[in-house]
């Protein structure tokens, strides 16, 4: 289609009749049931327009998640099925993802559509790993992801990341600094402002002080989700994190066993008292296979992570397996989502993070912020 | 710094209730009102004095119920400014330079729901200690 008739709306297709108009919405919804959505694109509002040009039969999807991959599979559903109808030749599907955005942010972060905080109440079970493979996997499906290192004590992000050693962010006037841009993510940590040997000897309200100027002093710019990954425990950096930015939902990170879901617990209670809405819980290290016999084994026990969500009226997005090649890969900086993108453990990742994306999404999920006025009498 | 954590894990386990979270804050500088407008259509108006007192700031509330502190003289405070907090609550500055209370949604919610039984409390403990609105 031409610019100007992109500009100006105007095409040559025209609206179906009733009768066609239903039939189709038939044939989608019994054909196809998206995995994410859990619904068919009817029922769940993702069928755009339906219109005809021609002897032609437009059909236009928007989803609320990034989906590069299922765009594929939708239309190779939907094309035979719909072809197969009278009265038109030829079928064009364009399905594109818009996602929404979180409403209620702050000036400085306010071209962030989604602010997603990754999160356990135990250190060691693994956040930093998912929180990195989730990113990876956003962005393989189409979206712009950004990460926010909130570790201050002991960011590992750059190391994930494969940034090289002494890389710091380009600045201008030493106040506003430009995220890294590592494998197509943007990113921010304290471990590229500082040589990768400082410890950070900070009692609280600098550490405080220091996450706000890492939010408001970095140029974001427009971003579909920004991570991140948070801290072990419940501290002053969450406190301040919930306090300084609108974070649309939250997903807690645990292992199965009961001292690791003792604290997630804590984790999804802080959460709550701040109107954070938790998108889920992903169960880490769940089970290993031993690589001499195949033996399949429940090292931290069983179905922890499911028991957490549903106690809390929240979901399990899912579960990943401890291996050795998720830990060796993110120690060599290049995250298994990355280096093995078509592996199982990647579509575990891409699975979760999808399911994530689809309940951030939900109007239901998105708190409400009242406007704030001054009056005169 | 002295901030209302107290407040917050006492609220913990608690679900988000979108009806508890106002479509509106408007703050009345002349008549020192502020007024809450929820989503079911139900206003609630709360005196600048009845928010102040009722601060559940650190510096008022204290870590327990023994050390809190009773604010006496705020008859005639006003609200300076109103912040939002994250999307849980609100922080409210003071014409008296009090700064620090963070008022959650829940918190409102039960300041509105128990209004006439809270002043009255707060009435006597004025009366038994000797103090004044003005």
């Amino acid at each position: 289609m031409s610019f100007w008739r992109t500009l100006f709306k105007r095409t040559n297709a025209h609206p179906l009749d009733e009768k066609t108009h239903t039939e189709i919405e038939k044939i989608i919804s019994s054909v196809y049931v998206d995995p994410y959505l859990g619904a068919d694109l009817v029922s769940a509002n993702a069928i755009k327009s339906l219109s005809r040009e021609g002897k032609q039969l437009k059909v236009s999807i928007s989803l609320s998640y990034p989906a590069a991959t299922i765009q594929k599979s939708i239309i190779n559903i939907l094309e035979p099925a719909l072809s197969q109808l009278e009265g038109f030749d030829t079928v064009a599907i364009d399905v594109q993802s818009n996602i929404p955005a979180h409403k209620g942010q702050r000036a400085e972060a306010s071209r962030i559509k989604n602010i997603i905080a990754i999160s356990s109440g135990k250190g060691g079970v693994g956040k930093s790993t998912t929180t990195v493979n989730l990113a990876l996997a956003l962005a393989a499906e189409g979206a712009s992801v950004g990460i926010l290192d909130a570790d201050l004590y002991g960011p590992s992000q750059p190391q994930l990341l494969g940034v090289p050693e002494g890389t710091h962010p380009q600045t201008r006037d030493m106040r506003h600094y430009a995220p890294l841009n590592a494998h197509g993510l943007k990113l921010m940590s304290m471990g590229i402002m500082v040589t990768e040997d400082t410890p950070m000897m900070w009692r609280g309200p600098v550490a405080s002080e220091t996450i706000q100027q890492l939010i408001n002093q970095t140029l974001w710019g427009d971003m579909d989700y920004l991570l991140i990954d948070m801290p072990p425990g419940t501290g002053d950096i969450h406190i301040t994190l919930a306090q300084t930015l609108a974070i649309a939902g939250a997903v807690v990170v645990t292992t199965p066993q009961d001292i690791a879901l003792l604290d997630a617990q804590k984790g999804v209670s802080m959460f709550n008292s701040v109107d954070v809405p938790v998108l889920g819980v992903i169960e880490n290290m769940a089970s290993h296979i031993c690589t001499h016999c195949g033996h399949n084994e429940h090292i931290f026990g069983q179905h922890g992570g499911e028991k957490i969500a549903r106690e809390n009226h929240s979901e399990l997005l899912g579960s990943l397996p401890l291996q050795r090649q998720i830990r060796e890969q993110a120690d060599a900086g290049l995250p298994i989502v990355l280096a093995e993108p078509d592996g199982e453990i990647a579509k575990l990742y891409k699975e979760i993070a999808l399911r994530m994306a689809v309940n951030v999404a939900q109007p239901g999920l998105i708190t409400p912020l009242p406007k704030i006025t001054f009056v005169d009498d | 710094m002295p901030h209302s954590q107290a407040s917050l894990s006492a609220q913990a386990n608690n679900r988000i209730d979108r009806d508890k979270i106002p479509v509106e804050v408007k703050y009345h500088r002349r008549s020192r009102i502020l007024e809450l407008i929820y989503p079911k259509q139900n206003t609630v108006e709360l005196s600048s004095e009845y928010l102040r007192v009722h601060s559940p700031s650190a510096e008022v509330q204290g870590h327990s119920p023994e050390q809190a502190v009773l604010q006496y003289a705020k008859q005639n405070i006003n609200i300076e400014d109103i912040i939002m907090q994250g999307s849980y609550a609100i922080k409210l500055s003071f014409d008296d330079k009090h700064d620090t209370g963070i008022y959650t949604w829940n918190y409102l919610w039960d300041l509105a729901e128990n209004h006439s039984a809270y002043w009255q409390n707060y009435l006597k403990a004025l009366a038994a200690a000797g103090k004044s609105r003005t």
